[in-house]
C-alpha cells in the first residue's frame, strides 16, 4: 500500500475543483487517469498528502465543436480521443495518436489533460498537438488562459502551469480540407513509450508543411519544413525533410533506450516516414 | 485516511471500508477477498490486475480505490462458478496449454473476454494488440493467442477444431 496518509478529495464540478486549488494550490496533486501518477505513487517516487481526483468531472469529459477548432476537455479518455467521430474527422493525427497510447488498459483510462500536464517528453499526443498548432486551456478560480502548445511545454516535464491552475481542455485547429496528416513512432515493443516520434501535417497545394519531433528534447521540436516539400514529395524533398529534422533534433539526449546520435538518426527517419504516409493516398485519414 | 464506498462487483452490492491510500487491486484482494486479481508490477506493466471498471478493461493497480465509489467493477472471478462451470475463454485456455505459471492469466482472460466481446472473429494481428498491455513471461504468447483463437470458435458456436 502507499504509504503515507492520502487526503482524498473527488469534486464533481471544475468550480469545486478550483475553489480547493485556490485555497491549498501548493500542497495538492491533482488525478486525472492516473497512469503516470499511481506508478509513481505505488513506487513512493512521489507522496502526495492532497490528491485532487478530475475523475468525477463530467464537464471535462466532452469534445465539442467550436468555429473552426475541437475542444477537447481534459478528461476525455484516450480510446475516446481515439474514437470520438469529431477527431477523426478534423483531427485525424490526434486520433491516429491517441490509438498508440500505452495498451488497451491504458487507453481506457488514461486522459489526454493528464498527459499533457504530465509532459513526457515522448507522449504520443505531444508532436502531434505541436504540428497542428494545438493550444492549451488552464483553469483557476480567477479566470483562464490559453498558451499555444511551445509556450505551454517549458522543459522536461515541466509546463507553465501554477498549482492553483488545472489544465481544462486542450484546443485543436480543424485540418483544412485537402489538407494531410500522419504521426508515426519507434518503440521497442507495443506499449512502451516512444524512442522518438513524429507528426506530419501538409497543406494540400503543399504551401505549407510541418513535422513535429517528440523524443528528442526536453519538448516537442517543431520544424517548418515547407521549403522542402514545395516542389513535390520525392525523393529529393524526403531526403532534404530527413536533413532538416536531423538538425533540429540536435538536442537529443541518451538514455537506457537509446543513445543521443541514434536518436538523432531515427529523428530523421521518423519524419521521412510521417510525411510520406501524410503524402499517400489516404494519408491523413489515419 | 478512513473512508467507506460503495462499489458493485462482480454483480453484488457491497460497501468497503477502505483506507484512502489503497489502490483497486488491494481493496479487491484484501477486503473482499477476490485474490484473482493479481499485482504484477504496481506500476501499470504486467496488466495481471486487469478488472473491469464500469464495463472497460483498467489495470487496478493504477486507480486508488477512492476513485471507485459507485464504480460497477468485474474480475476473474465472475468468469465461472467453478472448475465445473469454466466459462468458454477458460476452457480454451485449459484444452490449449494457455498458460504455465499462471500468474498473468486472470488478466489475459479478461483482456480476451473485452476483446472478443468488441471483436468476435479477430485476426492474429488484433489478438496481439488486444493482449499488449498483459505480460506473460512464460509462454512467449504462442499458446495464448492459441488459446484465444479457440475462445473465439467456441463463443461463435464452432465448437473446438
Amino acid at each position: 500500500m502507499i504509504s503515507n496518509e492520502i487526503e482524498f478529495h473527488a469534486p464533481t464540478t471544475l468550480r469545486e475543483a478550483l475553489a480547493l486549488l485556490a485555497s491549498e494550490g501548493e500542497d495538492v496533486t491533482v488525478l486525472s487517469g492516473g497512469m503516470s501518477l499511481l506508478p509513481m505513487m505505488n513506487l513512493g517516487i512521489i507522496r502526495p498528502e492532497k490528491v485532487l481526483s478530475l475523475n468525477r468531472v463530467s464537464e471535462l469529459a466532452r469534445v465539442t465543436e467550436r468555429n473552426g477548432e475541437l475542444v477537447i476537455g481534459a478528461m476525455v479518455r484516450h480510446q475516446a480521443v481515439a474514437t470520438d467521430p469529431l477527431v477523426q474527422r478534423h483531427c485525424p493525427v490526434l486520433a491516429a495518436a491517441a490509438h498508440v497510447v500505452g495498451d488497451v488498459q491504458v487507453r481506457n483510462r488514461g486522459t489526454i489533460g493528464g498527459s499533457v500536464a504530465h509532459a513526457d517528453p515522448a507522449a504520443d499526443y505531444l508532436p502531434a498537438l505541436a504540428a497542428m498548432g494545438a493550444s492549451v486551456t488552464l483553469s483557476s478560480s480567477e479566470g483562464e488562459r490559453t498558451l499555444d502548445a511551445g509556450a505551454f511545454f517549458v522543459d522536461l516535464m515541466l509546463t507553465s502551469r501554477e498549482p492553483t491552475e488545472i489544465v481544462s481542455s486542450v484546443t485543436v485547429p480543424k485540418l483544412p480540407d485537402g489538407w494531410r496528416s500522419a504521426y508515426k513512432r519507434l518503440a521497442r515493443v507495443e506499449g512502451s513509450f516512444a524512442i522518438v516520434n513524429a507528426a506530419a501535417v501538409v497543406a494540400g497545394d503543399r504551401s505549407s508543411a510541418t513535422v513535429a519531433l517528440g523524443g528528442v528534447g526536453p519538448k516537442p521540436v517543431v520544424v517548418d519544413i515547407s521549403e522542402q516539400v514545395r516542389g513535390g514529395i520525392d525523393d529529393a524533398a524526403l531526403a532534404a525533410v530527413g536533413e532538416a529534422a536531423y538538425e533540429a533534433a540536435h538536442g537529443a539526449t541518451g538514455d537506457l533506450l537509446s543513445d543521443a546520435s541514434y536518436r538523432r538518426e531515427m529523428a530523421s527517419v521518423f519524419a521521412r516516414r510521417a510525411l510520406r504516409e501524410a503524402a499517400a493516398e489516404g494519408g491523413g485519414a489515419r | 485516511m478512513r473512508t467507506t464506498i460503495q462499489v458493485r462487483v462482480n454483480g453484488e452490492d457491497r460497501r468497503v471500508e477502505i483506507d484512502t491510500r489503497m489502490i483497486v487491486a488491494e481493496m479487491l484482494r484484501e477486503r473482499l477477498r477476490l485474490t484473482g486479481v493479481h499485482i504484477g508490477c504496481a506500476t501499470g506493466h504486467r496488466g495481471a490486475c486487469t478488472v473491469f471498471l464500469d464495463r472497460k478493461a483498467v489495470k487496478s493497480c493504477c486507480v486508488l480505490a477512492a476513485d471507485v465509489d459507485g464504480a460497477e467493477i468485474t474480475t476473474v472471478e465472475a468468469l465461472s462458478s467453478g472448475p465445473d462451470d469454466l466459462h468458454p475463454i477458460q476452457e480454451a485456455f485449459v484444452e490449449n496449454q494457455g498458460l504455465q505459471c499462471g500468474f498473468c492469466t486472470p488478466g489475459m482472460l479478461l483482456s480476451a473476454k473485452a476483446l472478443l466481446e468488441s471483436n468476435p472473429n479477430p485476426t492474429e494481428d488484433e489478438i496481439r494488440h488486444g493482449i499488449a498491455g498483459n505480460l506473460c513471461r512464460c509462454t512467449g504468447y504462442h499458446f495464448i493467442v492459441k488459446s484465444i483463437q479457440d475462445a473465439a470458435r467456441r463463443l461463435n458456436g464452432n465448437g473446438s477444431p
